[in-house]
């Protein structure tokens, strides 16, 4: 199975969606990222990549989404075969302990703050980026 | 023997009525005239035997049963026996005369029984006999003494009748469980049955002179004179009270009713009265405790219809208080997008477009965002704070300790921005919710830290003490300190002491702060000098018992 070097970034909120993509664009890396409303269409990419096969290196979930949330989602993933060795990244707009533990638990790879200022912003951007290059990079040595 | 007439022997004039009498029951059997003689005249020696030792016998005149074949004229004549009878001259003669003759003693009497052949007597029967003892008594009175005598053998028959009945009446009172007693008109006892002394330990006599005092329950003694004295209402048939009498032996009072009634003579006037006295005390308490049974289910009918609309109430009550943590909840979930999203654009703006626009509009862009920072703290903190109800408690066996560097760790920057030094004592293990409990460390410690003297080093002591089940943890510091006036106010929503410009906070820490500790069954308090420091004291249950 090939991986591409490709972050599959699944928010309904259109505006974090942009301003994410202004910050790759930043760095001029916005054609690793593809971006998805809710889990189900997320679920959907993924087997469209995975009939291509090529598989993103990296998801991250919002939480709070319609039809799917992103828990739903997570159980998802990790319930597939084809798909729970792939990382998944929880992308929330605040601390909440419970829920963090929670997604922990369901095999999250991590839990991260939505940016607050802009500064921020190009930092998760890098922070999301350099994961998925490394990802890409192990993934593709399997 | 079959009984026909009955003769007192006291005197000589008793003689002539044996002789009499004998002669008259010869003549019903038909003895020939000279056989009535010799019969009246034995009857007669007897008598005067009797009479002379004066002796007060008493002569039977009759048959013999009906069972004895051959039937005899029997005159039997009863008395006291003497015992140093001479030779008696009466009754050897009388032996002669008659046909039999025997002595018997038995005790103190001795009966001389004289038997003459009776050959005409036929078949016997009660209907006879009743006639010819009528015969005997009907018969005119040959003297004015056999009247008087007569006379008087009926009185004392009527008064010895009159005793028994007497006897009985007096032995069926004494048999009722009631006191019975008769009353002069004065309210004095006439009579009273053995139930009168055998209740009270009183006699007539003592109840007279005492006007039944003590013994009659204090509160109703009045109206119980005034039975006693209700002579007045001549036309009063019957008059009824209800008084407590004190029983002898158990010293306690007993309910009971009594009743007199006058008794009156043919002009109508009262006699004496009689009543009675019956105990009703179980009836009493018996309706007494009926009432009190009512009275109680009514209550408790009360007590229920307000224990349902309590109920009503709480469910009410619970509802809107779920409602409301939902909505604090929601609300602040979802306030916190549009504020993350107000601070971002304004950063964006300044970071981006900083050169483009003029001081006043950096200066008010800036505002913008600090106002945005403060909507989003205060939105965090009421999210905080509805969270301590909302997240369902989970009690553990928590490492006080451990928790308390946890805090730490998280104020790690206000602690090295301010340089505090921070003791923290060793805890034992409590029953308690980790994340809450250590929320609690973090807003307790982290006020501290914000409220310290300005260029004095914060430090901040935390010790304990065990009390029972109760963990009794102090954060004492060197801070700045309160007016202990504003403590009852500290601990609820929104109270803040000093302006935003001052202090930053959103006034809601120590309402987060009371909220976990009175949910885990404790209590916060605080304590201060203006100045000099405060101490906040958290009190915790070491096991919950729920």
């Amino acid at each position: 199975m090939n991986a591409q070097t490709m972050i599959l970034f699944v928010d309904d909120d259109k505006e974090d969606c942009g301003i994410l993509q202004d910050a790759f664009e930043d760095f001029n890396a916005q054609k690793h990222i593809h971006f998805e409303e809710n889990g189900e269409k997320a679920l959907e990419y993924v087997a469209r990549c995975h009939t291509a096969n090529a598989l993103p290196c990296l998801i991250v979930l919002d939480l709070n989404m319609p039809r799917m949330n992103g828990t739903q989602t997570l159980k998802h993933l990790k319930l597939n075969e084809n798909y729970k060795h792939i990382p998944v990244v929880i992308y929330s707009t605040s601390l909440n302990g419970i829920e963090k533990d929670e997604c922990m638990r369901l095999g999250a790879y991590d839990y991260i703050m939505k940016p607050l200022t802009y500064q921020e912003c190009i930092d998760t951007a890098k922070k999301l980026y350099e994961l998925c290059l490394q990802f890409s990079g192990t993934t593709s040595q399997q | 023997m079959l009984e026909i007439a009955k003769i007192t022997l006291e005197n000589e004039m008793d003689l002539i009525l044996a002789h009499r009498g004998a002669m008259r029951i010869g003549e019903l059997l038909g003895l020939s005239f000279s056989a009535q003689t010799t019969f009246a005249t034995a009857v007669s020696e007897l008598s005067r035997n009797s009479i002379d030792h004066g002796k007060t016998g008493c002569l039977y005149l009759g048959i013999s049963n009906e069972q004895q074949k051959e039937k005899y004229l029997i005159a039997c004549l009863k008395d006291r026996s003497v015992k140093d009878s001479k030779k008696n001259e009466g009754l050897e003669y009388a032996k002669r005369l008659v046909d039999k003759l025997t002595v018997s003693t038995a005790g103190d009497e001795s009966s001389i029984e004289l038997q003459v052949a009776a050959p005409l007597l036929d078949k016997l029967n009660s209907k006879k006999l009743e006639e010819w003892k009528g015969l005997f008594n009907e018969e005119a009175p040959i003297s004015p003494y056999e009247e008087i005598k007569r006379k008087n053998q009926q009185l004392k028959e009527l008064t010895e009748k009159l005793q028994a009945s007497e006897s009985q009446y007096k032995t069926l009172t004494n048999a009722l469980p009631l006191i019975i007693f008769s009353l002069n008109n004065n309210g004095h006892l006439i009579y009273a049955n053995e139930w009168l002394y055998q209740y009270t330990g009183e006699t007539i006599a003592q109840l007279n002179h005492t006007g039944w005092q003590g013994i009659i329950h204090p509160d109703d003694y009045d109206s119980f004179r005034l039975l006693l004295g209700s002579k007045t209402d001549s036309a009063a048939t019957n008059i009824k009270t209800q008084c407590r009498i004190k029983h002898r032996q158990s010293d306690s009072y007993f309910w009971h009713l009594i009743s007199i009634s006058p008794q009156k003579d043919e002009k109508d006037e009262i006699l004496h009265w009689i009543g009675y006295m019956v105990d009703i005390h179980a009836q009493k308490v018996f309706a007494e405790t009926l009432q009190d049974n009512r009275e109680l289910k009514e209550t408790q009918e009360q007590l229920k219809d307000q224990q349902q609309q309590l109920e009503l109430n709480v469910s009410e009550l619970n509802r809107s208080n779920l409602e409301l943590q939902q909505f604090a909840f929601v609300a602040s979930h979802d306030l916190q997008e549009p504020v993350r999203k107000m601070i971002f654009y304004s950063d964006y703006f300044l970071k981006k477009y900083a050169p483009v626009i003029d001081k006043k509009g950096t200066d008010y862009l800036k505002s913008m965002m600090a106002a945005s920072h403060r909507m989003r703290n205060l939105i965090s903190d009421l999210l905080a704070f509805s969270q301590v109800n909302r997240q369902q408690l989970t009690y553990g066996h928590i490492n006080l300790n451990q928790l308390a560097h946890e805090a730490l760790q998280d104020l790690e920057v206000a602690i090295k921005e301010k340089d505090a030094v921070i003791h923290i004592q060793s805890f034992p293990l409590i029953e308690a919710d980790a994340g809450l409990i250590r929320q609690l460390f973090e807003n307790i410690i982290s006020n501290a830290i914000k409220y310290s003297n300005t260029g004095v080093q914060p430090v901040i002591n935390i010790t304990c003490r065990q009390n029972d089940n109760d963990l009794i943890i102090s954060f004492e510091d060197n801070g700045i300190g309160f007016d202990e006036k504003y403590l009852p106010k500290m601990f609820t929503l929104f109270q803040r002491l000093h302006t935003r410009e001052s202090y930053k906070g959103t006034g809601l820490g120590l309402a987060i702060c009371r909220k976990i500790v009175e949910m885990h069954h404790g209590t916060i308090t605080a304590r201060s000098n203006m100045g000099k420091g405060a101490t906040f004291t958290v009190t915790l249950p070491i096991t919950q018992y729920y």
